[in-house]
């Protein structure tokens, strides 16, 4: 199977004005994304997950490196035509995103006008991409104000799904949304998917929504992908240090339920000017070696596309217990919300809600 | 509540620190009329102790945090209510004695820290001028103790940071700063507002552990205010709901989470575990929140997948399900 996208060796680096220092943003990337697949790119913020994202889009130019979409290349901005509407984005502040002016079906509709649809055509597609979202026809002349949080970021899925895109690049899609609204929105992705096999680029940095929506994931640390692989494997035994670090400080809601880890990271992520020799993450790692700052890892294939750059991941992997967390916590909600002796009576209760 | 009631759970229980009643808070509308947002708050603090309290956004979080300082948000105002520190109405206090107070005895520690900052002075100024202020101490000596700080928030390098601006530091750093001012004149009572909402998971839990130490060392309580269900779970001794400016459930931490019995902190937690079916069963998609004011019943009835006639019809007391557990709920989840 050709992956859709294929980004190889991808670097990104931003001048200061007035400075001839250079920021290092994103620092050879290499994944691919399968046609329905979601892949999830989780870090801190500061570690370039973003800048990743523009640059597939084409919001940015890459500074080295290959994008390949659909086995085209698309790295330099005048081949990015042949991609347009087929790869769309979604953005965090749902609310920020839309035009507070605009009516929403004039915002659904807009990417259409830039590829210079016809009217009638305009107008089918609006309809079923609403419909694909949930959003009734009689919403459409509303302004973004009158709408809910999570409304909002229907109409901004709505808007990325009207080109019938293959891929969707997901820039922290929930993390401006309450709790029932982000569980609402990430059923929504999810089935569109189902539907469409559309494939998801679902950056975040949080780490339960990651692990619940992706296929696989890859971790990002100061412009690189220190880790990456199945979610489901790469949750429950992660073999690089930063990965670990990142899980342990998941706090679940639950008192008994804190991952037990050996791995405890200190300090800040590192500035992204003047980036260390070695490796990135060696001034925070307790499992440091003298290697470590002398010489970048190399990255290491482990089998099913589990790829790490550590060289001690192996004691990594030995010294934490393989325990998913997020399983844990999953079966231990069930037992505690399972056993309530009332029903809900959904139906009835929306049903009467609605007069 | 009865105080006695809301602290059964702690046989040891002195006199509370800080203890809230019926509060209520008005936002003025353009029609002439007003937004009740908090709807009769009641809770209590001891000292030394750490309170969580969550809701979504909107529920109130903020204004309450900022009414207790006696700075609703403008133009709310506090119409009805009593916010007593060691005995005292803080509402009675002229705005002088009030001034005297925050930052000595009541302090707080913001969101968004580096739009808190004042831009044009160091940040290591800036913790000395509220020691000199509060503590009447020498500026030579205010600017020692900010050092102290700045050390205590474990800040790297902190003789350099001290005559940093605010935009030279990070999310993470600025919050401790942040937090350094808030703490240096050992205030009995400390309320913070979604206070790492913006940094990463590993910065995070170096500050709360951070907060948490400090906090026990000067035995300060605090009131611990957060969207993030899950850090109430490993960081306070209870937690409360707020919801529409109400709160609809409180716990000592463990009955919380193990004997959650208000159907909405039982929606939390469930949209929290990201399991399909639990939150299918807890929550009604896409209802409007009620924002008629004076409308009868619950205010969650519209969302509550249990909702009967009579929530509807009768607002629910928050009544004493266990120790210290109380929930405003006609029909509590009892197991």
């Amino acid at each position: 199977m050709t992956a859709l996208l294929e980004v190889s060796g991808l670097y990104k680096s931003f001048t200061i004005s007035g400075s001839r220092a250079l920021v290092q943003a994103v620092n050879g990337v290499s994944f691919a994304i399968q046609p329905g697949e979601t892949l999830g790119l989780v870090g801190e913020s500061g570690s370039g997950k973003t800048t990743v994202g523009r640059c597939i889009l084409g919001l940015l130019d890459a500074t080295d490196g290959s994008i390949r979409f659909r086995g085209q290349d698309i790295t330099l901005g005048g081949r990015r035509s042949k991609s347009r509407g087929k790869m769309q984005l979604v953005f965090q502040e749902p609310a920020e995103s839309l035009d507070p002016r605009q009516r929403i079906g004039r915002s659904i509709e807009e990417p259409l006008v830039a590829l210079k649809f016809a009217s009638n055509e305009r107008q089918d597609r609006l309809l079923e991409s609403i419909g694909l979202v949930g959003l009734s026809e009689d919403m459409l002349n509303l302004y973004p104000a009158e709408l809910s949080a999570g409304q909002q970021q229907r109409v901004g899925i709505a808007r990325a799904m009207i080109t019938r895109p293959e891929l969707v690049v997901l820039d922290e899609p929930t993390s401006a949304l309450d709790p029932t609204a982000r569980a609402e929105i990430i059923e929504l992705l999810q089935r569109i998917q189902g539907e469409l096999g559309t494939s998801y680029l679902f950056i975040s940095h949080d780490l339960s929504t990651v692990r619940f929506v992706s296929h696989r994931v890859a971790v990002m640390y100061l412009g690189m992908i220190v880790e990456q692989g199945d979610a489901a494997k790469v949750f429950a035994q992660p073999v690089h240090p930063y990965s670990v670090g990142l899980l342990s400080a998941v706090l679940l809601p639950n008192p008994k339920l804190k991952y037990e880890t050996a791995i405890n990271l200190q300090g800040e992520i590192p500035s992204p000017i003047n980036l260390p020799k070695g490796c990135f993450l060696a001034s925070r790692c307790p499992l440091v070696l003298q290697r470590c700052r002398d010489e970048m890892p190399p990255p290491e294939n482990l089998g099913g596309g589990h790829i790490v750059h550590c060289f001690r991941h192996q004691e990594v992997a030995a010294l934490d217990p393989t325990t998913d967390t997020f399983t844990r916590f999953q079966e231990e909600a069930k037992r505690i919300l399972g056993v309530f002796p009332v029903e809900p009576q959904l139906d009835s209760a929306a049903a009467q809600s609605e007069n | 509540m009865q105080v006695v009631a809301e602290h059964a759970a702690r046989p040891d229980a002195t006199e509370p620190l800080l203890a809230v009643r019926n509060l209520r808070v008005e936002f003025p509308t353009a029609l002439g009329d007003s937004r009740v947002v908090l709807r009769g708050i009641s809770f209590s603090l001891l000292p030394g102790e750490i309170v969580g309290l969550v809701g979504e956004s909107g529920a109130g979080k903020t204004t309450l945090a900022r009414s207790l300082l006696g700075l609703p948000p403008v133009p709310g105002r506090i119409t009805a209510g009593e916010v007593l520190f060691r005995g005292t109405d803080l509402r009675a206090l002229p705005e002088r004695d009030l001034r005297r107070m925050r930052g000595k005895d009541l302090s707080m520690v913001v969101p968004n820290p580096r739009g808190e900052l004042n831009p044009l002075l160091t940040v290591g100024e800036q913790i000395a001028v509220v020691a000199q202020v509060h503590l009447g101490i020498s500026r030579k000596k205010a600017r020692e103790k900010a050092l102290d700080m700045l050390k205590a928030v474990q800040i790297p390098d902190p003789r350099r940071r001290f005559d940093a601006y605010a935009h030279q530091l990070s999310g993470g750093m600025a919050q401790r700063v942040v937090i350094a001012m808030a703490l240096v004149c050992s205030p009995s009572l400390v309320i913070s507002d979604d206070a790492t909402s913006g940094l990463d998971v590993t910065v995070q839990s170096q500050i709360l552990d951070l907060i948490r130490a400090l906090a026990e060392k000067q035995r300060s309580a605090m009131l611990f205010i957060t969207r993030d269900v899950g850090i109430t779970a490993h960081f306070c001794d209870r937690v409360a709901v707020i919801y529409a400016g109400q709160i609809m459930e409180v716990a000592p931490r463990h009955a919380f989470f193990f004997e959650p019995s208000h159907p909405y902190t039982i929606m939390l937690l469930a949209a929290f575990s990201h399991s399909p079916e639990l939150r299918h069963r807890w929550t009604v998609p896409d209802v409007k929140r009620r924002t008629v004011e004076g409308a009868a019943g619950c205010s969650y009835a519209d969302r509550c997948p249990l909702a009967q006639e009579r929530c509807r019809t009768v607002e629910p007391p928050l009544a004493q399900l266990g120790p210290g557990h109380f929930s405003k709920c006609h029909f509590p989840v009892v197991r």
